[in-house]
């Protein structure tokens, strides 16, 4: 039964790479990053053996524990990467919960990305073992604390799966999106505060703390290689069997839970009718905005790239900048962030796009709609990185870089928009029709979802040079000129991205409307 | 007999498979036509070819004698289309999904308000006009659906399975509006498994069968004396597999 899983698994990683040549190289270029991760990783991790033995336990134990951390997390961020197996689909199979966790839990080891983190974690072997007998209660520990990455990382989403469908989890989802990143901000934002040795301290102390855990445990049986060692493993396993335990409880009730999704009041007619301009611009914009309150993922990403303003503030003041510096790179950061957001504009549609696809009669059209799609952005984006500009420059100590800041920030969001645009027409994907824990991207998209945000993402940072550069080492005026500039640039970005998109209708209509 | 949509050597394949393998499909000006057929027949990407969704491997499509992939311009303003799956804006209401169809159809915001306001009155949709499409039922969506094709006032309408999941007080409303816009002289087509209301719908019937047109004709013609429901169980081949060899293990003993 479980070798059945991990062949479906395989089949359906297979199956959603037939015959589309862009996501056979996306997926071919996923691999090829799993597996420097998993080289670069090992490596890394083995040259903690250099350090002094104290000091390597706490780095063996702050590792293990991150580890287990990002496997809970990160599917939680990105709505679930392991797309293949949500419980719900094979609730109507004659099997045994026992046999749907030990198949799950091996679909789940399967894959690049959890091989590749495997691979990095037997790191430790070499990192952290000091005899025979590390390296042998190492060869037990670490494929323990693999396990208990797949077991915390399913029982979390498992458990929350309820939750993550309904409509007003969504909506909690939405916020506690916004919570994890600042969390993950949180010791950054602590380290840059404090002063190096300050810093140094507080990880010795916290990395003491952490060597009790049960990924700390397993770091302490590597370095120990003796009978307290094996203890330790005893503890980890027993750890590892009550998280599978309470998974199975956690699948068991999910498997009979049912979904409450679909009820839903009236919404308000809109009362800007007399500000948007009438005819199809109005009409995008109109529709876009109304998207960005109201579905999700807009929301979702909406609070982010609030969130993330707020926690380059921090940071950047925390890690001493000054000056004009201060005063524009979080607003910069915040602006490319949210430009590259615009890298898929289709996928929100999805497979609603054959609407505008019946109406649309020349690439004129389409130039609209991206004319929509990037001036609804700017109508929110565009105070909000002014809010962020301004406060940047109060905290460097000059309110009138504001102005300067303001204009370079919405410069580099119009470059940005440009690039995602095309992004948007070269590389769309398939956002999955409904958030849940399970599905990320339309199965083996990931690769294409990266192409997308990275090329979007160089290229408006390639692209803004000519007008950051003079700003910054010559003279401010210069964003003036960084505004026009960032308009040409989405402009010209809707221009190209029309022509091509015009042309391959049939092809973006598919990609973005992927059964998911 | 003028055509209103006329296809040659329509082609369609999905890797190996070969979804529509030749098809001429004639349609003529003002008829009522129903494309009918078996399951994977073809039906759903052959009118995803013609309404220029769905890019054929070789053939020619043309409506109004406008080529549909050269000149898509004079096409997409005479056509309106219900594709199969009811992919609509979830997250707009159901006025709303009107009125920006219209807009981006390029119609006066006042002239697509008074049209919209109309069809949700007919459609029986002006109660549940403020709620979001994801709410709506099957049947909602199939008839805002047809609402958002009929908007802008096209010259063929084209609608995949219209009929499936919509309960009959919804599905006499939908035939009832069907019937008025045909006998202006305007073109419906539409696919369907159910034989008895494409027999008493359409006045023009293509039968489909593995990628193939099998017949194509006037109902009449096409019957040939039988109902439609024996002409298309003889034409597409598939007649007795349910009580013949294998299965003996089904049923109660």
């Amino acid at each position: 039964m479980t070798g059945t899983f991990v062949r479906l698994k395989l089949r359906l990683i297979a199956g959603s790479l037939r015959g589309d040549l862009v996501r056979q190289l996306g997926f071919g270029f996923s691999v090829f990053a799993a597996v420097v991760c998993a080289l670069l990783g090992f490596l890394l991790f083995s040259l903690v053996s250099l350090t002094p033995d104290e000091m390597a336990l706490r780095i063996g134990a702050t590792v293990f524990t991150v580890a287990v951390l990002g496997w809970v997390v990160v599917p939680l961020l990105a709505f679930g990467l392991d797309e293949t197996l949500d419980p719900s689909r094979l609730a109507l199979f004659p099997l045994t919960t026992r046999q749907l966790a030990l198949g799950m839990f091996a679909a789940s080891a399967t894959g690049a990305w959890p091989i590749a983190s495997l691979v990095a974690l037997f790191g430790a072997l070499v990192g952290l073992s000091r005899g025979i007998g590390g390296v042998l209660l190492g060869l037990v520990a670490v494929p323990l604390v693999f396990a208990l990455c797949l077991v915390a990382s399913r029982l979390v989403t498992t458990a929350l799966s309820g939750a993550l469908r309904s409509r007003r989890g969504r909506d909690m989802l939405a916020v506690a999106v916004v919570f994890v990143v600042l969390l993950t901000q949180l010791p950054n934002l602590l380290v840059n505060r404090g002063l190096p040795s300050a810093s140094m301290e507080m990880f010795t102390s916290a990395a003491d703390t952490l060597r009790w855990t049960p990924p700390g445990l397993a770091a302490h049986a590597i370095a120990d290689g003796g009978l307290a060692g094996l203890l330790d493993l005893l503890i980890l396993a027993a750890v590892v069997v009550l998280l599978g335990w309470l998974w199975i409880i956690a699948l068991r009730a999910a498997l009979v839970r049912p979904d409450s999704s679909n009820q839903g009041g009236s919404v308000r007619r809109s009362r800007r009718k007399g500000l948007l301009p009438d005819g199809k611009l109005g009409a995008v914009i109109a529709k876009e905005l109304k998207y960005a309150r109201r579905e999700p993922r807009g929301r979702v990403a909406w609070f982010t790239a609030v969130a993330v303003s707020g926690v380059m503030l921090f940071s950047f003041t925390g890690q001493g900048w000054g000056g004009f510096g201060l005063a524009i790179g979080p607003a910069m950061i915040a602006a490319i962030m949210i430009g590259v957001q615009s890298a898929n504009t289709f996928g929100i549609d999805g497979r609603s796009l054959w609407m505008n696809a019946v109406a649309f009669g020349t690439d004129r059209d389409l130039r609209t709609d991206f004319a929509g799609r990037q001036l609804a952005n700017f109508l929110i984006s565009g105070p909000l990185l002014a809010v962020v500009a301004t406060a940047g420059s109060v905290l460097a100590g000059n309110a009138l870089w504001a102005v300067p800041a303001t204009l370079l920030a919405w410069g580099m969001l119009g470059v940005a928009m440009g690039t995602g645009s095309l992004m948007s027409v070269l590389s769309p994907y398939t956002y999955p029709e409904r958030m849940n824990a399970f599905s990320g991207a339309a199965p083996g998209q990931g690769g294409q979802a990266f192409v997308a945000g990275l090329g979007a993402m160089a290229g408006a940072g390639l692209l803004v040079l000519p007008v950051l550069i003079p700003t910054v080492f010559f003279a401010q005026w210069v964003s003036g000129i960084a505004v026009v500039y960032g308009a040409a640039m989405a402009w010209g970005g809707r221009r190209i991205a029309s022509r091509i998109g015009f042309r391959r209708m049939p092809e973006l209509l598919e990609a973005v409307s992927r059964p998911t | 007999m003028e055509e209103a949509v006329r296809t040659r050597g329509l082609v369609k394949r999905f890797g190996q498979q070969v979804a529509v393998a030749g098809v001429d499909l004639i349609v003529p000006k003002g008829s009522f036509a129903g494309l009918v057929g078996p399951n994977g027949a073809g039906k759903t990407t052959t009118l995803s070819m013609v309404t220029g969704l769905l890019r054929p491997d070789y053939g020619t499509i043309a409506i109004d004698g406008f080529d549909v992939w050269a000149d898509p311009l004079n096409v997409k303003s005479r056509i309106g289309v219900l594709p199969e799956g009811l992919r609509l804006f979830e997250r707009l209401s159901g006025r709303e999904l009107l009125l920006y169809n219209g807009q981006l159809r390029g119609i006066p915001r006042a002239q697509v308000q008074q049209r919209a306001e109309e069809l949700l009155r007919v459609m029986d949709l002006t109660e549940a006009q403020d709620k979001l499409v994801v709410d709506y039922s099957t049947g909602m969506r199939k008839k805002i659906g047809l609402a958002a094709a009929l908007l802008h006032n096209p010259e063929v309408l084209f609608l995949d399975e219209p009929f499936e999941g919509v309960d009959p007080v919804s599905a006499n409303t939908l035939v009832e509006v069907l019937q008025r816009y045909t006998g202006s002289g305007s073109t419906v087509i539409f696919s369907s498994h159910v034989m008895d209301l494409v027999e008493r719908l359409c006045d023009w019937v293509s039968v489909m069968s593995r990628g193939f047109i099998v017949a194509q004709g006037p109902v009449a013609e096409v019957r040939q004396g039988r109902t439609l429901n024996e002409a298309f169980l003889d034409l597409v081949g598939a007649r007795g597999h349910g009580d013949g060899e294998g299965l003996s293990w089904l049923g109660s003993r």
